[in-house]
């Protein structure tokens, strides 16, 4: 199964206050260890949501609210995409993660072609199949 | 420009409500456009809430919650990874996409940082070890 693992933000991160050189070299050396046991799909940083936006979709309206958001430990400032035998094995590979300071990280798995029931037609799936391959191909 | 967009969840989407099959065909012409264009780089739906959980770090100590959790509207439900040339370019593109959600709904645009948001701290050893991992785990620079 796949999971998200999304970082959430604090007051530094929103900030734009880059983590230590310490930090920076004990995730990098986690990232090593994810990679090498075939967990880690992807993984990035995202800048703060100053530099973000939200757009309201409501029927045909769509309308636009710039950054920066209020709700600070509500908002991401990073995400993994993890391949995982459960949610257990996440959570276990999570706690070993170099973070401190009261950082808070949710786990959320990844919805799969079945769990979409009847509305997800054989046809469907199959052009999901093709679109995947066509964003591997892509690049 | 590589960009994070995020559909916040909505009660229906944390109720478990599954897409109807005319805003799965909607959804699925749109990501062929995305494609076409070169912009789509990846995407998924996340489960509702209450199948997941949260790990909390306070220095050595781990605490887990398990989901669901409160916050409704701050809760990411999906998510893609685009390439656009700037954030009005994303902007226009996010317009175009179907509600993705029964009722009204919110998107969320995040630019990603680069490793050269980093700076001085990042020395140009571990740079090279940092696109090195990316290209194992499979992304593309």
């Amino acid at each position: 199964m796949r999971v998200m693992v999304l970082v959430k933000a604090d007051k530094d991160s929103e900030a734009g206050n880059m983590p230590s050189e310490d930090i920076l070299t004990k995730m990098g050396a986690y990232n090593e260890e994810l990679v090498k046991a075939g967990i880690m799909l992807a993984g990035e940083g995202l800048h703060p949501t100053s530099r973000g936006l939200r757009m309201r979709f409501s029927g045909a309206d769509r309308a636009i609210t710039d950054g920066p958001f209020a709700e600070t430990k509500e908002l991401l400032a990073g995400f993994w995409i993890w391949q995982v035998k459960s949610m257990d094995e996440a959570v276990e590979w999570l706690k070993r993660a170099p973070f401190d300071g009261g950082t808070e990280i949710e786990l959320r798995p990844i919805f799969e072609m079945e769990d979409f029931g009847d509305a997800m037609t054989p046809e469907l799936k199959a052009q999901e199949d093709r679109l995947r391959q066509d964003i591997e191909r892509k690049g | 420009m590589r960009f994070m967009v995020m559909v916040k969840a909505t009660e229906d989407s944390e109720a478990g409500a599954l897409p109807t099959k005319d805003l799965l065909d909607q959804m699925m012409a749109f990501n062929r456009d995305l494609i076409a264009a070169g912009v789509m780089k990846g995407g998924d739906g996340l489960t509702p809430s209450a199948k997941g959980a949260r790990v909390r770090f306070d220095g050595a100590s781990r605490s887990v919650i398990d989901g669901p959790f409160a916050e409704t509207k701050e809760l990411v439900a999906g998510y893609w990874l685009w390439e656009c040339a700037s954030l009005d370019e994303t902007i226009s593109w996010v317009k175009r996409c179907p509600n993705p959600m029964p009722g009204p709904s919110e998107i969320e645009i995040r630019p990603i940082g680069s490793l050269a948001d980093f700076g001085d701290i990042v020395s140009p050893d571990v740079a090279a070890e940092w696109q090195q991992m990316k290209r194992e785990a499979g992304e593309v620079d």
